[in-house]
């Protein structure tokens, strides 16, 4: 009993500094992004809000969007693969944070990784606007069929 | 119910990034920003800036202007080519992909054309846009929109607003719009908000009533709407909208924002500029409330109280400023900014803290050697420095040039790092004046400067104390040794003599005179003529040896007699000669008489040239030792038998 009140109150003191230290100096709508993930087109962002029991307090609320898109194909980079029927979000993959990040430590820069098994292969659903796709398609002329390689994202594929 | 409330808790902290890096939904949203308001007159024309952040596929990607509408965004005119019906002619997209903008210019404007439109890149409707409200109107005057200002993420903007002639005595300021009040962040009293301090300089332009605004390392939380004006918000004066957005670009080098450096040590600052017109006017400078004191610039003015403390190194080449501070002190900590004289440029800020520890170069901090001398300048680098570059350099106001070190430590095969003997020495085998000044130490790897270490040299003109004249002079005495074992051997007992304060041997003379530049010169001559004294003494002393004179000691002055061509032999070898002379004397005879009336006074003499100049010691020897010899020849006229045995003996001895 003594203990589980201990942790109650240590709770409540907790919370109270979140409450405080999550106001910034103009409480505006600030919304944290969570997680941008271009590949299978989830972002996930975080805010406060008026709790709907008792409005007035705050609760964290958290907005996962994620756009589906229905005429990908099992494999973007082939256009001849067929159509995408299943779609699967798994919010441990999502919240992996994979890209190097740079922190520094006794003055010296280093670049961390900050989660394991990032070394699996993502499937994507979509295409990711930084990145070049093509593929190869067999073109016939004058009787001749040759693999002919095609970029399935223009604007991305550009040198500069 | 604690558990859970656990859980709860829990669910809060994935809420901030392990970086602490506040990334605000607008960062993901909208990366297009353009105006949110502009206004226009019937018939006249306007202009729509969309910024975008500049990455390859943003710069290729197709750019369009549409206009909302019930069933979507309908496009007026694309980058494609395309330009809508009823707007053929006056209507125009042009894409600045350098300036990281595209610009849509409409002329002919009417009252129809009032409505939401949408500026964007890629396909319609897919959210990469901003949403613009276009407002055409009749009256001569027409509200400012805000001006737009893009800015990168880490990055810095300028801002400049001006507001005519009487406005110059005016209070200049700068706020930011929040939902109630404008909040001031810097004005031209000196006040800044606690958010902005260290990165944000106002400063006065040339024409009266004109100021700049320049606020460095932008975060997510510096975007908004801001307004710089004259005299007090809310009250009397003018101001202007400025509408800062903050873009993130990915893959940007991370530049220090913050350098941590420990007191004693130094601190490199790099700071990255894009040049517009090459080889600026550059000046490196601390933040304070109501400017930026300059320390050093690249034309070779630095500070005085920063003299050898501070160099900057401008490379053209890859668009770095790199400013190195030693010596830090704790009054150091604060902001630093590296600004240049032209606008436009990135002017940029870096926090310097000092933080308690031990450089990781050691050495004498002050050096002092004289003219001509060898001097060694020594540093040494811990383990850590191990892989690095290390150099020597001298200071100068303009750059620390280079100069020949030896390091000691030889990269061997093996893996241990020992620390005694790393050390880089610069050695100077004969100093002079011009080499006085600032040296640094400094360790560099693949061409990024590291930490220094300064040590300043003292060289001081030849007016040398008393004692070290002496202490030169003295070995040098002892140096001008003249060949016999015999000779060395009189020198210190002669002086160990003398030095009872009986004045003036020349040697004991010289150790005594001392004072002034010709104490050198003095002590030579002295030493010339000791010597001079000496082999003549020698000479005596040989010729006397070949005439089979014997050595005796006068004072102290050691005996070696061989004399067994005189009876008394076992006498004179006792230690009092006197004695032994009288009682020679005495059996000598009346020969010996004028002769013996020589020896007590030469016994006298003898024994006043104990205490007397070595000159009349000398002669008294000489005298004495003529005596002995006619006293021998005379001797054997007496006691011939005991005598004429031994001259053979003794010259078969020689």
């Amino acid at each position: 009993m003594k203990s589980s009140l201990l942790l109650c109150v240590a709770l409540a003191v907790s919370l109270g500094f979140v409450l405080v230290a999550g106001y910034p100096e103009d409480s505006g709508d600030d919304e944290h992004v969570l997680v941008n993930n271009k590949c299978q087109c989830v972002t996930v962002t975080s805010k406060f809000v008026p709790s709907k029991e008792n409005p007035g307090e705050e609760v964290l609320e958290r907005n996962i969007r994620i756009l589906v898109p229905l005429r990908a194909r099992e494999n973007i980079s082939d256009p001849m693969s067929p159509l995408r029927t299943t779609f699967v979000y798994r919010m441990t993959e999502l919240c992996k944070k994979c890209d190097p990040v740079e922190i520094e430590l006794g003055g010296e820069i280093y670049k961390a990784q900050q989660s394991t098994s990032c070394n699996e292969p993502e499937t994507c659903y979509t295409y990711n606007r930084d990145k070049c796709y093509t593929t190869t398609f067999p073109f016939s002329y004058h009787g001749e069929v040759k693999k002919v390689q095609a970029v399935l994202t223009p604007a991305s594929c550009y040198a500069d | 119910m604690p558990a859970l409330a656990f859980v709860l808790l829990l669910a809060f902290l994935p809420a901030e990034t392990v970086s602490g890096r506040y990334n605000p939904k607008a960062a993901i949203s909208s990366p297009v920003v353009g105006p949110q308001q502009v206004y226009g007159l019937i018939n006249g024309s306007v202009t729509i800036k969309c910024f975008y952040p500049p990455t390859s596929v943003n710069r290729h990607d197709r750019k369009y202007w549409c206009r909302e509408s019930a069933t979507g965004c309908i496009t007026v005119v694309s980058t494609n080519g395309y330009t809508a019906p009823g707007y053929q002619g006056r209507v125009s997209i042009t894409n600045y992909p350098q300036a990281e903008h595209f610009q849509i210019n409409i002329s002919a404007l009417t009252a129809a054309d009032t409505g939401t439109y949408q500026c964007g890149i890629g396909i319609n409707g897919r959210g990469l846009s901003h949403k613009v409200s276009l407002d055409v109107s009749e009256g001569p005057h027409i509200p400012e929109g805000a001006e737009l200002f893009y800015v990168k993420l880490h990055g810095s903007v300028t801002m400049s607003c001006s507001f005519g002639d009487n406005s110059a005595s005016m209070r200049k300021f700068l706020c930011k719009m929040e939902k109630t009040s404008c909040r001031t962040i810097v004005d031209s009293s000196g006040d800044v908000d606690k958010d902005y301090i260290g990165r944000v300089l106002l400063s006065n332009e040339e024409l009266p009533g004109s100021f700049s605004i320049v606020i460095t390392q932008m975060g997510w939380e510096d975007s908004g709407l801001y307004l710089c004006g004259v005299g007090v918000y809310g009250e009397q004066g003018e101001t202007k909208q400025l509408d800062v957005h903050v873009y993130e670009e990915a893959n940007s080098p991370q530049r220090t924002l913050t350098v941590t450096a420990v007191k004693g040590g130094s601190a490199t600052f790099q700071y990255n500029y894009i040049p517009i017109k090459k080889s600026s006017e550059k000046y490196w400078c601390k933040w304070r409330n109501n400017g930026c004191a300059r320390i050093i610039d690249t034309s070779g003015f630095v500070s005085g109280l920063y003299e050898g403390r501070v160099a900057m190194y401008d490379s053209p080449v890859n668009y770095t400023v790199t400013v190195i501070l030693n010596q830090l002190k704790e009054s150091d900590k604060g902001y630093y900014w590296c600004m240049t004289d032209e606008e436009k440029e990135q002017q940029s800020s870096a926090e310097l803290k000092i933080i308690e520890g031990e450089p990781g170069l050691q050495g004498k901090k002050e050096v002092e050697a004289r003219v001509g001398s060898r001097v060694d300048l020594t540093c040494s680098y811990g383990c850590k420095y191990y892989s690095y570059q290390k150099y020597w350099c001298k200071w100068s106001s303009t750059s620390c040039t280079p100069m020949l070190a030896t390091d000691q430590s030889q990269p061997g095969p093996d893996v241990t790092c020992d620390t005694d003997n790393k050390t880089v020495i610069l050695s100077f085998n004969s100093v002079a004046k011009t080499d006085e000044g600032w040296y640094w130490c400094g360790v560099k790897r693949n061409g990024l400067l590291g930490e220094t270490m300064a040590v300043y040299l003292w060289v001081t003109e030849d007016a040398g104390s008393s004692t070290n004249r002496n202490l030169d002079a003295d070995p040098e005495l002892l140096n001008v040794d003249p060949p016999g074992h015999t000779k060395s051997d009189f020198i210190p007992q002669e002086r160990a003599s003398s030095d009872a304060g009986v004045p003036s041997a020349d040697a004991s003379g010289s150790s005594e005179q001392s004072h002034g530049p010709n104490a050198l010169v003095l002590s030579l001559s002295c030493a010339g003529a000791v010597l001079l004294i000496l082999v003549v003494a020698f000479v005596v002393f040989k010729y006397r040896q070949l005439k089979r004179s014997d050595l005796v000691s006068v004072g102290s002055y050691r005996t070696n007699i061989s004399m067994s061509d005189f009876g008394s032999v076992k006498e004179y070898s006792a230690t009092n000669n006197t004695c032994v002379q009288e009682s020679q004397e005495t059996r000598i005879g009346e020969d010996e008489l004028i002769t013996a009336a020589a020896p007590p006074e030469s016994t006298a003499e003898t024994k006043k040239a104990k205490r007397s100049s070595k000159e009349d010691a000398d002669l008294a020897y000489s005298t004495f030792l003529l005596t002995a010899s006619s006293k021998a020849q005379g001797g054997t006229g007496g006691d011939s038998t005991a005598l004429a045995v031994p001259p053979p003996a003794w010259e078969d001895q020689i």
